[in-house]
């Protein structure tokens, strides 16, 4: 750690892992349901362990940028943060509004809009934590004077998360007008701006981890982001299809996802590139596992899967089946989940005190192996399903009920493979919670004494 | 390429592929409303639009083919199952369906009558939007499109006594067999006519100059087409042959009087 407020970063992971444990648990509860009957449908039904499950998942991500953020741009600006008690209070207010938004859905209150379902109060301080937090960061960068490419891109893509968040506080008294802006929310969010907070992530990894030159890799970086709106703003058309707006959507839904894999695959080379030159030399070679497999995962999950339903012929028989959930869970751990981990694999060493050969143990690289074995497996699972689901219910016209029964052996495989990923979550939250803050003498006092800075 | 020419690669095509989106905003929007048809938006299909949010029906159910994959698809509800069946349905979903049986179960969403009409109303105009034709063919709840697929289990129990989920169950076990040459999908014509819509179809036609039965109303003219199928014959050059149904005679006495009321109930929600 270079600077004394990269501290700031810890808590932020702390709460972000939590979270991930606990999304395991309604994932693992959300399958279970299933395979049914069902115990549980009076006090939690699906429909709201589901809910929790991705709300969760958006919350923890989000907390894992904001900590990766804390922690990157000190150092790529070469100064202490602006504010460490305003971004503990942020924090705050965050851990509130989403344990808030939970508990809530607990008590069916909710918006009931897919994936935005925050009630009200909890969008604005959500809208609030995310002002607090990009004042603060901007502030630090306008007192250095000092703005890197990398961090530039990082930071531009919270902004722009922040700016697109807003169509999720419009209500639309249309409902195809409704599914038409949530999308700018969630497809711009995962499919743009989130990819251009992977890329800078990714690239401020690859320097760090490569020692690759920066000029080089800061210019690859433009063209994968430039890459990534080309492919993902009208991309957005393949959320378009069937919901009654004008047929040119269709087209350009086609055309352009066919072009959103070039990004993930640029994104893959260029992992590759940096890492063949160096030679996977860095002693934290657990953030380099997280750090690659972010990269090829991603450009699997989010690329090729996703290509795998986008075309208008082929969604028309797969749209709203299994098929989505194949995409959805590996895009997802690809890209966002993995360059998380692999910015708190990074960071860790530095948070606990101590340098990075102390940081590799067996039950990290389990975890790192069992995530991946368990998310492949899981992946298969869904596709398995999937493919059955669109030709018994679709193309057969078999009915839904009976068509779920006839594939659920899969659920069955979801709820094994998935098994396997939770061990390699809790390992993971092990090795953090436990595992590493031992491994070497902890300093003494937390936060760990100031370092000198340069 | 320098660092300067990726920026400007990048920040052009994000400034120019960002303003043709716009515009396509604004043109959809222009013809969303005669997609939409944004003129039957009445008060009851906003509040009930507002009802399928609260009650959170999108993280269990489909519309459109969106939300999530644990209920079936509801765009094409209305349609296929009619208000009446869903009105009662929503009352009380166990009455038609078992958790053991069909392994899961709607939990019962405790709606009032004046938010089941609602959300009906919605689901309604839902079902008229012009989507390119999706689902390209129809999404059935349960049963099967395709006479004598196999759709695995025994031949459907109804979940209570309610006569529309007694009729219900009926219409799919063997003996009457009627599944095997009806489709309760819109369009899904197989030996006999789909019965999609029969409740609605029964009054026109029970008024039409050409009928030449005796029923009076709708329940009346279902009944007596099963009993008596020559009675009035529906068109169309596949259904019958020389004055003569091709549907079967004989139900009058194969099946019991309470078992036709069910049958007729049933029939009757397909509006």
């Amino acid at each position: 750690m270079r600077y004394r407020t990269q501290a700031v970063a810890y808590p932020y992971f702390v709460v972000a892992l939590l979270l991930y444990g606990l999304q395991m648990v309604f994932g693992i509860l959300s399958i279970t349901k299933y395979l049914g009957p069902d115990p549980l449908m009076g006090l939690l039904p699906f429909d709201i362990s589901k809910e929790i499950h991705t709300n969760v998942l958006i919350v923890w991500v989000l907390t894992g940028f904001m900590g990766a953020t804390y922690w990157l741009v000190p150092e790529e600006s070469r100064t202490e943060l602006h504010s460490v008690r305003l971004a503990y209070l942020q924090l705050g207010l965050w851990t509130i509004a989403g344990v808030t938004a939970v508990v809530s859905y607990l008590f069916h209150w909710t918006e009931g809009n897919k994936l935005l379902e925050q009630p009200q109060p909890v969008k604005f301080a959500i809208v609030i934590v995310m002002l607090m937090f990009l004042y603060n960061v901007g502030m630090t960068i306008w007192k250095a004077r000092r703005l890197t490419t990398t961090e530039g891109v990082l930071v531009a893509g919270l902004a722009l998360a922040a700016l697109l968040y807003l169509p999720a506080l419009l209500t639309f008294d249309n409902y195809t007008l409704s599914i038409y802006y949530r999308w700018w929310t969630v497809h711009l969010w995962v499919e743009g701006v989130w990819e251009m907070i992977q890329g800078g992530l990714l690239a401020y990894l690859l320097i760090r981890l490569s020692g690759a030159d920066r000029e080089v890799m800061e210019k690859w970086l433009y063209v994968i982001v430039g890459l990534t709106f080309i492919a993902g703003i009208l991309g957005t058309a393949h959320h378009y299809f069937w919901i009654g707006v004008p047929s040119y959507w269709l087209f350009i839904g086609g055309f352009f996802s066919a072009l959103e894999p070039l990004a993930f695959l640029g994104m893959a080379i260029y992992a590759y590139t940096a890492m063949r030159r160096s030679g996977l030399a860095h002693p934290n070679r657990l953030a380099l596992h997280w750090t690659i497999g972010s990269a090829i995962f991603s450009a699997l999950g989010a690329g090729i899967l996703g290509l795998a339903h986008t075309w208008p012929s082929v969604n028309k028989w797969t749209h709203g089946t299994m098929i989505t959930a194949m995409h959805g869970h590996m895009a997802f751990f690809g890209a966002y989940v993995m360059i998380v981990l692999a910015m708190i694999t990074y960071a860790a060493p530095g948070l606990f005190g101590h340098d990075q050969e102390s940081t590799e143990s067996p039950a990290g690289v389990w975890a790192f192996w069992l995530q991946m074995a368990g998310m492949f497996g899981m992946t298969m699972a869904f596709a398995a399903a999937g493919i059955g689901q669109t030709y018994l219910e679709r193309i057969l016209g078999l009915g839904y009920l009976e068509t779920q029964h006839k594939i659920q052996v899969h659920f069955l495989m979801v709820l094994g493979t998935g098994t396997l990923f939770t061990l390699g979550v809790a390992l993971y939250l092990y090795d953090f919670f436990f595992l590493a803050p031992k491994r070497r003498p902890a300093p003494a006092a937390w936060p760990p004494a100031p370092e000198a800075q340069g | 390429m320098t660092k300067r020419q990726t920026r400007i690669f990048f920040l052009g095509s994000t400034a120019l592929f960002s303003l043709i989106f716009l515009a396509l905003t604004v043109d959809t929007h222009q013809r969303i409303r005669t997609l939409t048809h944004s003129g039957e938006i009445t008060p009851a299909v906003i509040a009930g639009k507002h009802v399928w949010h609260r009650k959170n029906c999108i993280n269990c159910h489909t519309l459109l083919g969106e939300g999530a994959y644990y209920a079936p698809d509801l765009t094409k509800i209305a349609e296929q199952r009619g208000a009446p069946y869903l009105r009662s349905f929503l009352t009380d979903p166990s009455k038609f369906y078992n958790e053991t049986r069909d392994r899961r179960l709607m939990p019962n969403l405790h709606l009032t009558p004046g938010e089941i009409d609602e959300v009906i109303a919605f689901l309604s105009w839902v079902g008229k939007i012009d989507n390119q034709g999706w689902p390209p063919r129809p999404i059935l709840v349960s049963g099967a499109a395709i006479p004598g697929s196999d759709v695995g289990g025994a031949a459907p129990q109804a979940a209570s006594d309610d006569p529309v989920a007694v009729g219900q169950a009926l219409f799919r076990q063997t003996p009457p067999g009627c599944f095997a040459c009806h489709s309760t999908a819109a369009g899904v014509n197989m030996v006999g006519p789909s019965l999609s819509g029969i409740a609605a179809t029964a009054a026109a036609r029970v008024t039409a100059a050409d009928y030449t039965g005796k029923a009076t109303d709708a329940a009346g003219y279902i009944r007596e087409s099963i009993l008596l199928p020559n009675a009035s014959l529906a068109p169309g050059a596949n259904y019958s042959a020389n004055g003569v149904s091709l549907m079967p005679p004989g139900f009058e006495q194969s099946l019991q009087p309470a078992q036709l009321d069910a049958l007729v109930a049933y029939l009757m929600t397909l509006k």
